[in-house]
């Protein structure tokens, strides 16, 4: 029998009459990059915030680690192995660099000291210690981005939520998150990646769900999906810059 | 380390100090203010500046130490240090409950259920029988080891002692992980609670540690002043004033509010016994009988508090880290 390390089960999130993710369901595997696409609204955020603990789901069920998530706080499914980044980034502004990432490393340690060699280490393997010292709110986007990545690997996580971590980064800097992503993988992790930009998706996932106005619209391979005619309709049709 | 080297340098000219100035019951009694507005403003600290929870009621837990170690001592004859132990419970379980019900609730809920739970304590303070009502409790006498408890030397030191204490908690805090923790939900609380923090449980550690502190404080005071009476430790202006140091000397730094009650207190003082209006009289700046003169006399008294309030927002305006903040280079 194939792990699932994440199974999504007929997940509904409503606002008020505004139906955000409609009755959707999915299987992650372990040790799998898993991308989750669609254009602007289509509810990826949304479902995130609904598998990290932030929204309570309207109906349906989460199940991660074979345990249903579904009514834990984040910080409980932060300590089951889940973490995850966030779009609009969440620096801990007056921080140092370096700060921001120990408190995501004492997550699994009580010493400051092995957390500060875990932040370190994580800061090393985004390409951020020369900014080790600075405060975290002066960054510019890219390298907020990079601190986003930094820290949720400093808790060390089974499963990484990434939501949209190379929006707004120009072309080597997303070739250097997709290195680092691929490696965390190979390390033994299993990633959920956000994503606009196509080129980014199929160069890096082994399997794709499509979202389109919170419905599950394709499911399936980077081929299959770029050659999904449905799929091109929804992107081109959105006239969204996927 | 080096903080710690500064802290016990300073703790040590401190303690020096009475030695240098003589026996003088007027200074002594201005430098005791002056130690326990800093260790108030350095509790308050912990939870207002690490963790970005603003208390606006720290009197309930200043009045809970204090309530509850005269009751014991007139009452009961207890030890004040036993009075001082049972302060610290009481104050600890106002602030449970305040803490459990408010903590859960996102935005400056905090803020305003602290002033709400405060008013609470001082209205229970003034209309209950055991907390002697609006006559308030009054201590003809008090021994511990056999100490002159009528000189203010012991509890000079007894303050130092525990401002020393609160700086050491303040300082290991910060480079701790629950220190990190307060810092992070300050800063941004769905980031702190995505890695792993949980929210509520760490706001309630940072105001229980504030809470235990301050009530040791008001223990302390009232033992020193033998009178109390809710205007004396429950009111919302002691509130305000722990609040404003803060802000003056430096939110959420280990030294800000030690600056900031070695500036104001005097100054408080000095408004209070009427030292500014006297110089301006005296130099010929004002003269006595004109209309400033004797609004000056008349009024310059009772507004330190206002004083305060015009520094605040200056600070905010052109200084919103504190005094401190205009040391520290930025990174
Ligand atoms: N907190 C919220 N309250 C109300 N509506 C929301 C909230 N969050 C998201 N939505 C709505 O849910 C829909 C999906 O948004 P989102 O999940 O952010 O999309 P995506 O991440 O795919 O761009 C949008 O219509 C958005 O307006
Ligand atoms: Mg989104």
């Amino acid at each position: 029998m194939i792990q699932h390390l994440l199974h999504i089960n007929h997940v509904s999130k409503h606002f008020g009459g505004n139906v955000a993710v409609s009755d959707i369901s999915f299987s992650v595997d372990e040790k799998q990059i898993f991308g989750l696409i669609g254009p602007n609204g289509a509810g990826k955020t949304t479902l995130f915030n609904c598998i990290s603990g932030f929204y309570p789901v309207t109906s349906g069920d989460i199940i991660f680690d074979n345990r249903a998530i579904n009514n834990l706080r984040p910080d409980e499914i932060c300590h089951m192995g889940m973490a995850r980044t966030w779009q609009r980034v969440k620096p801990l502004g007056s921080l140092t660099v370096l700060e921001n990432v120990i408190i995501g490393a004492f997550s699994i340690t009580n010493s400051t000291k092995e957390a500060e060699e875990i932040a370190i280490e994580q800061l090393l393997a985004v390409g951020l210690s020369d900014y080790a010292q600075k405060t975290a709110g002066s960054l510019p986007i890219g390298l907020k981005k990079k601190l986003e990545l930094a820290r949720v690997l400093a808790t060390h996580p089974k499963m990484l939520l990434l939501d949209e971590i190379c929006g707004g980064l120009n072309h080597t800097e997303t070739e250097t998150i997709l290195g680092i992503i691929r490696e965390v993988r190979n390390k033994g992790a299993t990633i959920v990646f956000i994503e606009h930009d196509m080129k980014a998706v199929t160069a890096v996932c082994d399997w794709i769900v499509v979202l389109n106005s919170g419905e599950k619209l394709a499911e399936g391979t980077p081929q299959e999906i770029t050659g999904n005619p449905e799929v091109i309709a929804a992107y081109l049709g959105g006239g969204h810059n996927a | 380390m080096k903080q710690i080297i500064i802290i016990a340098v300073i703790a040590g000219f401190a303690a020096l100090l009475p030695l240098a100035i003589g026996d003088s019951p007027y200074f002594i009694g201005v430098l005791i203010s002056v130690l326990m507005m800093a260790a108030l403003s350095s509790a308050w600290n912990i939870l207002g500046g690490y963790a970005g929870q603003y208390s606006f009621g720290h009197a309930a837990y200043f009045g809970a130490g204090a309530y509850t170690t005269m009751i014991l001592i007139s009452k009961f004859n207890f030890n004040p240090l036993v009075g001082m132990v049972a302060g610290i419970i009481v104050a600890c379980i106002i602030a449970l409950i305040t803490g459990s019900i408010v903590f859960r609730l996102r935005g400056h809920y905090f803020g305003l259920a602290s002033i709400a739970v405060a008013e609470i304590v001082r209205l229970s303070a003034l209309n209950f029988d055991f907390t002697g009502g609006a006559q308030g409790i009054l201590l003809s006498d008090v021994s511990l080891w056999g100490m002159d408890l009528n000189s203010k030397i012991p509890f000079y030191y007894g303050m130092l002692l525990v401002l020393v204490f609160t700086l050491g908690i303040a300082l290991n805090l910060r480079k701790s992980k629950t220190g990190y923790y307060l810092q992070a939900i300050r800063e941004d609380q769905d980031a702190a609670a995505s890695l792993g923090i949980n929210l509520s449980f760490y706001k309630n550690k940072a105001l229980l540690i504030s809470a235990g502190l301050t009530s040791v404080l008001g223990s302390l005071y009232a033992v020193y002043i033998r009178f109390i009476d809710t205007s004396a430790v429950l009111d919302l202006r002691l509130s305000i004033e722990i609040i404003l140091t803060a802000i003056i000397g430096g939110v959420g730094t280990v030294w800000g509010p030690v600056l900031g009650a070695v500036l104001l207190v005097p100054l408080a003082e000095m408004l209070r016994s009427n030292v500014i209006g006297d110089v301006l009289v005296t130099q010929g700046i004002v003269s006595e009988n004109s209309g400033l003169g004797v609004f000056l006399k008349g009024n310059l008294a009772h507004a330190h508090v206002l004083v305060y309030g015009i520094i605040t927002v200056l600070c905010i305006l052109y200084m919103p880290k504190g005094i401190l903040g205009l040391f520290r280079r930025k990174k």
